[in-house]
């Protein structure tokens, strides 16, 4: 394979912990200046993936190359990428200035480049005129911009975050989320983030590779995940997702006819198909927001079915109606924007609902 | 009301551990050769008896060669022993621990006289260097106890993070595992250090005849008129050891403070 | 193509630590270990004669001598662990329960210096206070309370179960501390709250929560004391001798290894036996109070 598209590589990675097998069969591509996510369940792998990156983890076969080269023997060390620790490992009896700088100690540079090189690096993650602090003094997000800060002044070919925004509280977070966008623009460095929070991962990534078990599930840009998930198990781990059970009446090259429960025939198009998990039977997926309730008896929609409000969520900005669909025997989700002026349903309200065909996804 | 008892019992209780100590000075500067009510009067003459008695200072020179020697030495394998057990899963590590550990629950006297016999039966000498071995044998357990807590304080990503920042093994224990046990070091060298000092049965069993401070004192206790310099020595060692103890807890203190933790109290 | 390998990286892991613990291992083995086994040798082996025998531990278990001393021994440890560890639990409790967070350390600080001073001296000046001419008789005559010296404070089993309280103290009340300490206080009023007085949370909630701290405390101060050396010295003025000097006496003076070690072993079944029982019990009133 050419390596000039590819930052990383993983070839048939596999991971043993003794009987426990982490990774199974790992191959993925992940390409320069990209921000690239390993989002999934705990447990899943991602954090170990990561660390086979960075070469804290070993691998039980396969291999993991960075920039085309072959990482196997090479100690962490001597590897050309840089970790942000989920628990930001800001050493503690150094000051911030001794943090940033850590890395530089065997950098030929004078000591007065390299303490411009500390100041251009503080001021980058918006920490200018804070060299002499105790690290200790600092507060979360603090500890974070010395992090990247201390990782980014080795200009690494990778950076490797573990889970940098977890200990921060939403505010804070989402904040980081858009600066951490803006910064890796600015550099141009190959960004690999592990979370576990989807919001997270679509807001920042150009991919993401979303693992399950060890396994990567899907591996694409954040629409194609949000919008044509490739199993149930992917769009139940980001967002919500309405299933209803589906039997196939026809297919063809270009669509497959399916009788949905509720829905009546429909023609799924062949690019909205996709393979679903071997003893599972059909169904159709749909998101929450691809619904509607018409209001109005005078809106049209593409097609539209009658059912009866179980559920009545309130968030504010918008409002969650759990429906049963005439003729369905679980009921689905319907998400609504809260327009100004519009009443909020009750419970037992029969309402009209309109869908469009494009929105659903066969699994089969 | 409670409460108030419960505070009421607990100064009570101070005053029993305090009674003996400052009992201490009453009779170091109390003008009598016997220790008995009612007081006579102030001297100093007890410290200067004291002060001009030779074999006190051979006793302390061996006493110091012998602590400090032990709180190296302990300190050091205690360093090993608790890097091994914070850091690495190996198989027998719990049996392997377990026998570093056991003289904490053996009584002194008989790992004391097991030593002696196989010292004895082997041929080797008695002398300070057999006690150095047995007090290094009671202290390694103090200090693998102390070090393993400074250990496992210490986050395994902050190593990972030096390395990661282009440190080999090495260089990160020296720039960065040792620097945050430090306080762990130091209280495990001033802990060894005072048990060493105070120790008494292997010092009196496997030492031959060479004196050191516990067997001197043991020994000055058989002679009455001897006792009140006896009295002046243990002055002056109370005083000794809170200034040590209160040393120790600084280290302790400014340890806490360096990481950045909540100071929980009571360092043993 | 290098090829990493589970099982391979977990193998050297295991050397690594074996390594690194094998200078700290040998030292025990060696200066600790192979002792014991030698005294475990000479206990089962017959003076002069040779040969394998449990002769000397029939003795040391028949022999009345050996009996009332080993008795004498275990009474005087039980007592002390007993005293030493209901003393001290109370304190532990107050400076855990009703001391601010910010004093706790100066309450310990104050309990541990005395620790810090001379075992020796400490031990002598409890024979210097409980003696026939000491402080608490010269005191109470200078006061006029008393026309002669009290007895019943010197020489005798009472007077070593005091000093051996007084000495082991800071070892009782330490970890008692730490397993109150441990003990989330939301636990405690969850019991007020489901309606258990005070007394009665302390008993179901607060006891069985800080009993492997007791139980530890128990070890701590029984096992030291069974070999115990210088307090039956000081205090019993040599007239009330323990295992400790027995030990010393068949080793040293009688120089026979094999009884000294038969005493030695069954000194530490003994201790062992002990210990195992007060596990055992700590078990079984967890259970209880479940």
């Amino acid at each position: 394979m050419s390596t000039k598209d590819a930052m990383i590589e993983f070839r048939d990675v596999h991971k043993y912990y003794g009987d426990y097998h982490a990774l199974r069969g790992i191959t993925a591509t992940i390409r320069p200046g990209e921000f690239f996510s390993l989002l999934g369940p705990s447990g899943c792998g991602k954090t170990t993936l990561l660390r086979t990156i960075a070469g804290f983890e070993g691998i039980s076969s396969g291999a993991v190359l960075v920039d085309g080269r072959d990482m196997s023997g090479v100690p962490a060390h001597k590897r050309p990428t840089n970790m942000v620790f989920q628990s930001y490992a800001i050493f503690p009896h150094l000051s911030v200035e001794e943090n940033v700088g850590f890395g530089l100690r065997k950098d030929p540079r004078s000591s007065a480049d390299k303490a411009r090189a500390v100041g251009e690096a503080l001021e980058m993650v918006g920490l200018k005129g804070y060299c002499k602090r105790a690290s200790h003094a600092l507060s979360g997000g603090q500890r974070q911009r010395v992090a990247l800060a201390r990782a980014l002044i080795l200009k690494p070919k990778v950076l490797l975050l573990d889970e940098p925004l977890s200990a921060l509280d939403k505010k804070m977070r989402e904040q980081m989320q858009m600066e951490l966008i803006k910064l890796q623009r600015q550099v141009g460095i190959t960004f690999i983030l592990v979370t576990h929070d989807q919001e997270e991962a679509l807001v920042m990534s150009d991919r993401i590779a979303v693992m399950f078990e060890g396994e990567i599930a899907q591996l694409a840009d954040p629409e194609t995940l949000y919008r044509r998930p490739n199993s149930r198990k992917v769009p139940n781990f980001i967002g919500t997702m309405n299933f209803l059970p589906a039997k196939i009446l026809q297919e063809s090259a270009r669509a497959v006819e399916v009788d949905v429960a509720g829905f009546g025939r429909v023609n799924v198009d062949a690019q909205q198909v996709m393979a679903c998990a071997s003893g599972e039977s059909a169904t159709v997926g749909f998101r929450p927001e691809t619904l509607t309730v018409l209001f109005d008896p005078s809106a049209k929609s593409e097609r539209e079915s009658m059912a009866t409000i179980e559920e009545v969520i309130y968030f504010g900005d918008m409002t969650y109606y759990d429906v049963r669909i005439d003729g369905t025997g679980t009921p689905v989700r319907i998400s609504m924007s809260n327009v100004f002026g519009r009443q909020v349903l009750d419970i037992g309200a029969r309402v009209r609902v309109g869908w469009s065909l494009g929105a659903l996804v066969l699994f089969r | 009301m409670k409460v108030h008892a419960l505070r009421s019992y607990t100064i009570a209780y101070l005053v029993f551990l305090y009674a003996p100590i400052i009992l201490l000075p009453l009779f170091a500067f109390n003008d009598s050769k016997v220790i008995a009510f009612p007081l006579s009067g102030f001297t100093t003459t007890w410290f200067i008896t004291m002060w001009k008695d030779q074999s006190l200072w051979t006793a302390l020179k061996n006493s110091l060669v012998i602590s400090i020697s032990v709180a190296v030495f302990s300190t050091t394998f205690g360093l090993f022993a608790s890097r091994a057990a914070t850091r690495f899963e190996f198989p027998a590590k719990g049996a392997a621990l377990g026998l570093i550990m056991l003289p904490l629950v053996l009584p002194e006297m008989i790992v004391a006289m097991s030593m002696l016999v196989v010292l004895l039966a082997i041929g080797v000498p008695l002398s300070i260097f057999t006690i150095i071995l047995g007090h290094v044998l009671l202290c390694t357990p103090f200090s693998t106890a102390i070090l393993t807590s400074a250990f496992q304080s210490l986050d395994q990503s902050l190593e990972e993070a030096a390395m990661d920042l282009g440190e080999t093994p090495l260089s990160t224990v020296w720039l960065i595992v040792l620097p945050l046990v430090m306080p762990g070091i130091i209280s495990s060298v001033l802990i060894c250090f005072t048990i060493s000092l105070d120790e008494f049965i292997m010092s009196y069993f496997l030492g031959g005849n060479e004196p050191v401070l516990s067997t001197y004192i043991f020994g000055q206790f058989r002679f009455p008129a001897r006792v009140p310099a006896i009295m002046a020595l243990g002055t002056i060692l109370v005083c000794l050891s809170i200034t040590l103890l209160a040393i120790a807890e600084y280290f302790r203190r400014r340890g806490i403070a360096k990481s950045g933790g909540k100071d929980t109290g009571g360092f043993l | 193509m290098l090829k990493h390998n589970g099982a391979g990286k977990r193998q050297s892991e295991a050397v690594s630590g074996w390594l690194l613990i094998s200078p700290t291992f040998l030292y025990a083995g060696l200066l600790l270990a192979a002792p014991l086994v030698a005294v475990l040798f000479y206990s089962l082996t017959l003076k002069d004669v040779g040969g394998f025998s449990l002769d000397n531990f029939w003795e040391v278990w028949t022999k009345p001598i050996y009996q009332k001393l080993m008795g004498r021994s275990l009474n005087v440890s039980l007592s002390v662990t007993a005293v030493t560890v209901l003393l001290a639990y109370p304190v532990a409790y107050f400076v855990s329960f009703h001391v601010h967070p910010s004093k706790k350390s100066l309450w310990l600080f104050l309990i541990t210096i005395p620790f810090w001073t001379s075992y020796l001296i400490r031990v002598f000046l409890w024979k210097v206070i409980l003696g026939y001419n000491g402080v608490i008789n010269s005191g109470l005559m200078s006061i006029g309370l008393i026309d002669a010296p009290l007895q019943a404070i010197n020489y005798n089993v009472q007077a070593m179960v005091l000093t051996l309280a007084h000495a082991y103290a800071p070892f009782a009340i330490l970890p008692i501390f730490v397993s109150l300490e441990k003990i989330d206080r939301s636990l405690l009023e969850a019991g007020r709250d489901l309606g258990e007085n005070k007394f009665l949370t302390f008993w179901r909630v607060t006891l069985p929560l800080s009993m492997p701290g007791v139980i530890a405390a128990v070890l701590i101060v029984f096992i030291p004391t069974v070999g115990d050396y210088v307090t039956p010295d000081l205090i019993g003025g040599g007239k009330l001798p323990m295992i400790a000097d027995m030990i010393e006496v068949m080793m040293l003076k009688q120089n026979d290894r094999h009884m000294g070690s038969a005493i030695a072993v069954t000194a530490m079944v003994i201790v062992a036996i002990v210990s195992l029982i007060f596990l055992f019990l700590n078990k079984q009133f967890l259970r209880g109070t479940k």
